[in-house]
């Protein structure tokens, strides 16, 4: 009866956690974007030397990729073909999938917009577009911290997954087979206008080289 | 060795330059290892049916880090193990020493530099024979990380005799893993809760012995990812006595509402230098804004103050002055007094208790509801107190020749003073219940400023008061009292028989703190108690002489049982002998010894003076069906006793946000898992159930 009552009060002092998504969060530079709230705004030049826009893409899913081909935890989902698999499984559907590269010029992971293409070319990778962020600007805005780091925006541009994209945080590759894809998850719950069951994860993975 | 590290050097410098031309790197590809990895034993022989230690040395190049198994913070992987163990032997999860952090831009990481040796238990069972030779093998994998990260993995091996005689010891294993334990973190001394905003959490420690001229950096490394941000600056204040840590909110939607671990990490300024401390802290979350959850802990106190009538303590109080108010002739206003004297006498004496409770604990003291009871003067005095009342229901003396029954002295003044002090009795009497709803309301009480704290005890004293309250306020509830007659009579006599037996039992609770020396002292002075209320009754009819000696005889005798009571406080208590039922006593060391192990664990926090604590044991917790559920699963069972004062189990209790006993709790097995926390009032099928979902 106690364990009850004791349940109520953490109940009762969750109220402050629902009503959270309504606040607006104030910009900081440790504080990641919160799920269910709106997306950060963003535009970046895709490896083809035109500039994209999150704005842009309103009215599709979109799904931010962050990667760096010489990290060995991103090599695990591309050399299962994971990675490539769920690229086209979801822009087959629709949903419009942006791998961004945030390793900074002389850093593991930096590439040139060629380099990129030929990348996607060699992984047969099929994502919408590849987005170069030298800077790191479009990384620390969404407080990307790993590779691979992946985030989930709906048709309306509210942020509905953060985090890793499967349970094993391992480089094994062994473990793709059977591991619960939390990005799966989250993009058929999107599609089909429900809540996301599992928002936020620890992504996992190296860290995004940041100049 | 120097030729080694100069090889990971260069290949550092290796790895650097390829990464700079950006050229695939991996594991397969590297030629040497970054990390060197090595178990050791502490003994260089082991016994069967024994616990032995190992672990796993990691010798890191230079500027390169392994993660911390426990959170390895923003990226990277920890160290890992995969056994092949000999049959009868099973190993335990390692035990992690704290970690340091290395800042990578908007990311943190929770790891070891340059070495590490991670201890790790060992159980080899019984039926291992003697003259044998077992060999451990694990392959182990780690992620080794400097600006880049390298999978490693590499088998490890040890072989070790076993013999029937005692263990030999291993100079090189020991020593390395004594120096490891020193960086094991120690469960914390201190309180802790915090107070999570959407975008900080604030954590509050009563670190009391912690001197804030020495203390050169704090630091807090949270067991969990997504309760803090990480990489985010730490601003720490310290006052004498409290150490708050202000730090950004992680992403976790739930760490604003489940309990913060982490470990604290003190680095003080000593005449030897600078001294490393770490502590495993558990913090409670506390409401930012509390006005809700106070009216919450509020009805909560009063609807276990009502309930609380109908404990066995209370109820014999109680039913004897309700027994007042049938047959009564007063007037309705003497009646309202009666019960508004009642109510103040209850109303007074919580606010002493909890007065002293909480000046008690501002002064320091780690102590809880109940605390009273675990000095043995307390309970011996509580025994006369019950045992006269009882004597006088018995009808061996009356308290006033002056009013010839109860109702009469309803009426007259000395009444409202009986009335007052049957209030106070009835506090004093159901301390040693509890009720439901309490545990929560009084764990909450103690942790906010004191005139809240007051407030939810005031508010338990008003439940505890109001069914009678009520009785005298609103006549017309006065009919279903059943009509007066000679059963009155009888029935105050039988009650005197519950007190009777509370007074037995208090002796028992005395027997528990002090031994024997105490129950003698206990029993001699009830027959003081006894024989002043024979002296007391007789000599009512006698002359005015005899009756002013009697009266100085008695007062007397009370007083010389009353010494008796202290005289056993300074009874040294007795050894806690592990009693023959299986329960080993509670400590922080051995829980986590067995949690290390792997084990689940139900620890029991209870005490001789809690009645609900002793009815639980009985009903259920010694049930042939729990008794063999805890054993078919394996269940390591500590009983922490809570009858004398133990701060390490008052602080234990304030982990789970409780003031008082009973508290159960189940951890399942593997050393992360946060423990279950059963009812106050337990069933037999409560615990199974329990059981079967570890």
């Amino acid at each position: 009866m106690s364990e009850l009552s004791r349940r109520a009060f953490l109940a009762a002092s969750g109220l402050a956690v629902v009503t959270r998504g309504s606040l607006v969060n104030p910009s900081s530079a440790w504080a990641a974007p919160k799920t269910g709230i709106a997306a950060p705004a963003f535009t970046a030049s895709a490896t083809t030397g035109k500039a994209l826009s999150l704005a842009d893409q309103r009215g599709k899913i979109v799904v931010l990729e962050w990667t760096n081909h010489e990290c060995p935890y991103v090599r695990k989902h591309y050399e299962t073909g994971n990675m490539q698999a769920l690229q086209k499984e979801a822009t087959g559907q629709g949903v419009v999938w942006l791998t961004i590269i945030s390793s900074a010029p002389g850093t593991q992971g930096f590439v040139s917009a060629g380099e990129a293409d030929q990348l996607t070319t060699s992984r047969q990778a099929a994502p919408t577009a590849v987005l170069l962020d030298p800077t790191g600007a479009v990384g620390k805005m969404y407080g990307a911290t790993n590779t691979p780091h992946m985030y989930v925006i709906d048709k309306v541009g509210t942020l509905m997954y953060a985090g890793a994209i499967d349970d094993r945080p391992t480089t094994r590759r062994s473990d793709v087979q059977g591991a619960q894809n939390y990005v799966r998850e989250a993009l058929q719950a999107v599609a089909a206008g429900q809540p996301v069951k599992t928002p936020v994860t620890r992504a996992y993975g190296c860290t995004v080289k940041y100049a | 060795m120097r030729l080694r590290i100069t090889v990971a050097l260069a290949l550092t410098l290796v790895l650097a330059l390829v990464a700079d031309v950006a050229t695939p790197m991996s594991a397969a590809e590297t030629p040497s290892p970054l990390v060197r990895a090595e178990l050791l034993s502490e003994t260089a022989s082991i016994r069967p049916g024994e616990t032995f230690w190992v672990a796993l040395r990691q010798e890191i190049t230079p500027g390169w880090h392994t993660y911390w198994g426990v959170n390895p913070g923003d990226a990277g992987e920890p160290t890992r193990i995969e056994w092949r163990l000999p049959a009868g032997v099973t190993a335990g999860e390692i035990a992690w020493p704290y970690p340091s952090r290395f800042p990578v831009g908007i990311a943190m990481s929770y790891g070891y530099e340059n070495g590490v040796v991670l201890p790790i238990p060992m159980t080899v069972s019984g039926a291992v024979a003697p003259g044998t030779t077992l060999a451990l093998r694990g392959q182990v994998s780690w992620l080794v990380c400097a600006k880049i990260c390298i999978p490693e993995e590499a088998p490890v091996a040890l072989s070790l005799p076993v013999t029937a005689e005692t263990t030999r010891p291993n100079p090189r294993g020991a020593a390395l893993i004594a120096a490891a334990r020193r960086n094991l973190p120690v469960p914390s001394p201190w309180p802790a809760s915090y107070v999570a905003t959407p975008e900080t959490v604030t954590l509050s420690v009563t670190a009391r012995d912690l001197t804030p001229e020495r203390v050169a950096e704090v630091w807090f490394y949270p067991s969990r990812w997504g309760t803090i941000a990480h990489a985010a600056p730490q601003r720490a204040r310290l006052e004498p006595g409290h150490l708050t840590l202000e730090v950004e909110r992680g992403q976790l939607a739930d760490a604003a509402t489940t309990p913060l671990d982490g470990v604290l990490v003190v680095t003080e300024q000593l005449d030897g230098g600078l001294v490393r401390q770490a502590f495993a802290l558990r913090a409670e979350p506390r409401p930012a804004s509390n006005a809700r959850t106070t009216l919450r802990a509020l009805a909560l106190a009063l609807a276990g103050g009502l309930v609380l009538n109908l404990m066995p303590c209370v109820l014999p109080v109680l039913s004897v002055k309700t027994l007042a108010l049938v047959g009564h002739a007063g007037g309705r206003a003497a009646l309202r007094r009666h019960g508004l004297a009642y109510t103040a006498g209850v109303l007074v004496s919580f606010a002493v208790v909890a007065g002293a409770l909480l000046a008690l604990r501002a002064g320091g003291e780690q102590i809880g509801w109940g605390f009273q009871l675990q000095s043995p003067t307390v309970v011996i005095l509580l025994a006369y107190v019950l045992f006269a009342v009882a004597l006088s229901l018995s009808g061996v003396f009356t308290v006033s020749g002056r009013f010839a029954g109860a109702g009469h002295a309803l009426a007259g003044r000395a009444g409202y003073t009986g009335s007052f002090f049957t209030g106070a009795l009835a506090t004093v009497a159901a301390t040693p219940c509890t009720a439901p709803f309490m545990g929560a309301a009084v764990g909450y009480a103690v942790t906010r400023p004191w005139p809240i704290a007051l407030m939810i005890f005031e508010a338990l004293a008003l439940g505890l008061a109001l069914p009678f309250l009520l009785l005298t306020l609103v006549p017309k509830w006065r009919r279903f009292l059943p009509s007066p007659g000679p059963w009155m009579e009888r029935l105050k006599q039988a009650l005197a028989f519950p007190l009777y037996a509370s007074v037995a039992w208090l002796v028992w609770v005395v027997s528990q703190q002090t031994g024997s020396s105490g129950v003698a002292a206990a029993l001699g002075g009830l027959l003081l108690v006894g024989f002043a209320a024979w002296l007391h009754q007789t000599s009512r009819g006698a002359r005015l002489t005899w009756r002013r000696a009697a009266t100085l005889a008695v007062a007397a005798l009370v007083l010389g049982a009353v010494a008796l009571g202290p005289l056993t406080a300074a009874v040294s208590s007795p050894p806690a002998a592990a009693r023959a039922d299986g329960w080993e006593p509670f400590t922080d060391a051995r829980l986590a010894e067995l949690r290390a192990a792997g084990k689940p664990v139900f620890v029991n926090v209870t005490a001789a003076w809690c009645l609900t604590c002793l009815v639980n044991e009985r009903v259920a917790l010694r049930s042939p069906g729990v008794t063999d559920a805890l054993a078919r699963r394996g269940v390591a069972t500590l009983r922490a006793d809570w009858t004398n004062r133990d701060p390490a189990i008052t602080r234990v209790l304030g982990s789970f946000g409780r003031n008082g006993v009973p508290l159960y709790l189940l951890y399942p097995a593997g050393a992360s898992g946060a423990p279950a926390v059963l009812p106050q009032i337990l069933s037999e099928r409560a615990i199974v159930d329990a059981l079967n979902t570890l």
